[in-house]
């Protein structure tokens, strides 16, 4: 299952629109922080985990979504909430605080919901996955060929809920996929410190479904390998478990000093990024041309500006909304 | 002012790079040879100051106030080093 | 002769860094245990320093897998182990609160006094920095209200140093609940109040005693861990209007000392209490009812709490803040004890 040309396109558009959204992000999360790092100060408190490097993942998988297919995510969750179509105006109204943002304000960057995608995020670790197997279940239960997709991280793999929604999907044989975005580090923790074996693939033999692993960070192995199991999630065939080989080119968070990363690993990575990478293929396949890459990049940079512009100018909430919607009004009739 | 120079250490930092002070005590305090006295917040790494000698802490630099290295941040009056 | 202490200014975060290292070079049963406590010292700089002089077998980097080594340090202090445990966020317990409240609380209870669990479960709380709902909790009264386990709550570094060794040295489960804006790191914000002088040798803070921070004849204010600055910050801007607070920093949860509280209302006849923590079922409330059951006319006006709304904690800060307890709300409750004559 290769990727059309125009699944290429979207795929580096994608990329683009992502890691530019990242980099924007990451100055505007600074102002009011320097001279002293003061998580609280500036337009955006709180923490921020930006998803630089990890955006294959996003879009070799989302490619094969459509909008009635469920996404969770977790705390790094920009680049899957773009992929996935996330309202990018609401987006970015919400990471700063604003009531024009999709839960007005409340929610920030580790709690995006936009219902319009079927996409939801938070920030405890694995908690996504049992929420996934139950979306997937309603799905199927109605009878319709919509999946569900649980994206977590490496380090989730060896948390409780990791095993035992595996195994609940396997059993209920639920259209879902789940997506390892495995950069290597939970935290400050190496997998080689913290996982009993080297390839958590090797774990869905575990739970009866099958596990593939994607090396090289490569959009288009992604979009093969989950081609596949998306595939066979809506033919009825039941979950996959999906590790993508990743890397995180940015602090866990915003001002992590990362004295945890050998000397010169970040640097190697950076040489190796994807979005250059895919670049060089689609022109040298003349899937683009020179001046056509350009205008794209040009376009993104366009998309994002308005996207912060548009939240800069958004309305703070009034304090007294957050009084709102902890509980849902009425009854189903 | 006599006394023992605090200056921001020459060994922990790119060249152009800012860091803030956090005092843990407060100008006029006394404090022993070794305690440590400060803060520096570069950005991402809190590096420990401790006072150069015993006697009488005299801040020459507000907290939040970048400087670089070599940047004198307070004096130890009447200090002894031993 | 006259021995003098070495005193010196340490964070919250220095003081419990600096007591479980005491711990450990006494005794060697004493291990750490959680995510990113080793190499990165902790995310809120509480074991810095411990990988390098203990080494990992006794400094111990854990996978996210908060239900297996909850368990497993209950595991390890039936069989003779001292384990301090972190959970890095309060909010986490959600994974993990079996082996809490089901096994490290109850064991004791369930053998007769045969299988005590001498543990440390540390984990950070609190909020106003922007992490929303479900990294800004503080959850004292979750905990506190679940017989088997002690819980203690620093607002300052002196008390933090004395009550982790206190605890390491317990022989029961004890939940050390450290409020993530007095940590003294600089990224979370300073309170200045908190950096304490601590001695350098090892002592304890006594559980179930609150301290008076502040004498005053014309209200009490009860508050713990970073309430306890709110309150001395109204009691500040109320001293300006002729106002005495009398500020009581409660320190434990379990054991809680009632009689503290009850003994200063005696005194002043107004209540206030300022709790982070969600507004009902939680502390502000047992606090009230315990003053109210020491006597009828104890109190000259009704007691008053400032506490979170039973509102998840919300992102945006014009939002966060609205709920969050601060001097100005604990001032106005102060002033309207005052109100009724």
């Amino acid at each position: 299952m290769t990727p059309s040309a125009r699944e290429l396109v979207w795929m580096y558009r994608t990329m683009v629109r992502s890691r530019c959204y990242e980099e924007t992000l990451a100055g505007v999360y600074l102002e009011g922080k320097r001279p002293v790092f003061n998580m609280a100060a500036g337009p955006i408190p709180g923490e921020m985990h930006l998803s630089n490097g990890q955006e294959p993942c996003a879009v070799g998988v989302c490619a094969h979504l459509r909008a009635d297919d469920a996404v969770t995510a977790t705390h790094r969750p920009h680049h899957i909430a773009i992929a996935k179509g996330v309202d990018l105006n609401a987006m970015t109204a919400e990471i700063l605080g604003r009531r024009a943002g999709l839960s007005g304000g409340r929610g920030g960057h580790m709690h995006l919901f936009d219902h319009r995608v079927n996409f939801s995020c938070s920030g405890i670790i694995g908690q996504g996955m049992g929420p996934a197997v139950g979306a997937a279940l309603a799905r199927r239960m109605r009878g319709e060929d919509a999946v569900a997709v649980s994206f977590i991280g490496e380090g989730a793999a060896n948390q409780g809920a990791f095993h035992e929604a595996l195994n609940l999907a396997a059993v209920w044989r639920a259209p879902v996929v789940f997506v390892i975005e495995d950069n290597a580090y939970g935290i400050s923790v190496p997998k080689t410190d913290a996982t009993a074996v080297p390839e958590n693939h090797v774990r869905a033999a575990g739970y009866g479904m099958p596990g593939h692993r994607v090396t090289g960070n490569d959009p288009v192995a992604v979009y093969e390998i989950a081609g596949e199991a998306i595939a066979r999630a809506r033919a009825g065939a039941g979950p996959s478990l999906i590790e993508i080989e990743t890397w995180r080119l940015e602090g866990h968070f915003i001002g992590d000093a990362e004295g945890y990363r050998p000397e010169g690993e970040v640097a190697a990575l950076r040489a190796r990024d994807p979005i250059p990478r895919l670049r060089e293929t689609l022109l040298a396949k003349g899937v683009l041309t020179a001046d056509e890459e350009e205008k794209l990049v040009a376009e993104e940079r366009r998309t994002v500006e308005e996207a912060f512009a548009y939240a800069r100018a958004a309305a703070l909430p009034d304090p007294e909304e957050a009084f709102e919607h902890v509980f849902a009004e009425g009854v189903r009739a | 002012m006599s006394g023992t120079p605090l200056a921001v250490p020459h060994d922990q930092w790119q060249d152009d790079e800012e860091c803030v002070v956090m005092w843990l005590y407060e100008d006029g305090d006394a404090v022993a040879e070794g305690t440590v006295v400060c803060e520096l917040a570069v950005a991402k790494v809190d590096i420990e100051l401790p006072s150069p000698a015993a006697g009488v802490l005299r801040i020459l630099v507000p907290e939040e106030t970048p400087v670089r290295k070599g940047d004198v941040i307070a004096v130890i009056e009447d200090g002894r080093t031993s | 002769m006259t021995v003098t202490t070495t005193m010196r200014k340490l964070t919250i975060a220095k003081a419990m860094a600096e007591a479980i290292a005491g711990e450990m070079r006494r005794d060697g049963s004493v291990l750490v245990l959680g995510e990113d406590i080793g190499r990165l010292g902790g995310v809120f700089g509480n074991t810095r320093g411990l990988l390098e002089e203990f080494g990992p077998e006794r400094v111990r980097d854990t996978p996210i897998s908060e239900t297996a080594f909850m368990g497993a340090a209950v595991g390890l202090a039936t069989s003779g182990m001292r384990p301090v445990v972190e959970l890095m966020f309060v909010d986490f317990f959600g994974v993990c609160m079996d082996a809490i409240y089901n096994l490290a609380a109850k064991n004791c209870y369930f053998s007769g006094g045969a299988s005590p669990v001498p543990m440390v479960l540390m984990t950070s709380v609190g909020g106003g920095y922007g992490d929303a709902g479900q990294h800004s909790q503080c959850l004292y009264g979750t905990f506190a209200h679940l017989p088997g386990m002690k819980v203690v709550v620093p607002s300052n570094a002196y008390d933090a140093k004395g009550l982790m060794v206190a605890a390491i040295r317990d022989e029961n489960p004890v939940v050390f609940m450290f409020h993530k804006a007095l940590q003294g790191m600089g990224w979370l914000g300073t309170v200045k109040r908190s950096i304490t002088d601590v001695p350098e040798e090892p002592y304890t803070v006594p559980f179930g005693e609150a301290k008076t921070v502040r004498a005053g004849r014309d209200v009490t204010i009860v508050g713990l861990g970073a309430s306890v600055h709110t309150a001395l910050d109204a009691a500040e801007t109320l001293a300006a209007e002729g106002v005495e607070a009398e500020v009581v920093d409660l320190r434990s949860l379990v054991p809680l000392d009632r009689a503290a509280v009850v003994e200063s209302v005696r005194r002043t006849g107004r209540l206030v209490v300022v709790d982070d923590d969600y507004h009902s079922y939680g502390v502000s409330g047992e606090i009230i009812a315990s003053v109210a059951e020491a006597g009828h006319g104890l109190l000259r006006a009704a007691p008053r709490r400032v506490a979170h709304p039973d509102v998840p904690v919300p992102f945006s800060p014009p939002m966060e803040h609205h709920l969050l307890p601060d001097a100005a709300k604990v001032a106005a409750a102060v002033r309207a004890t005052l109100g009724e004559a």
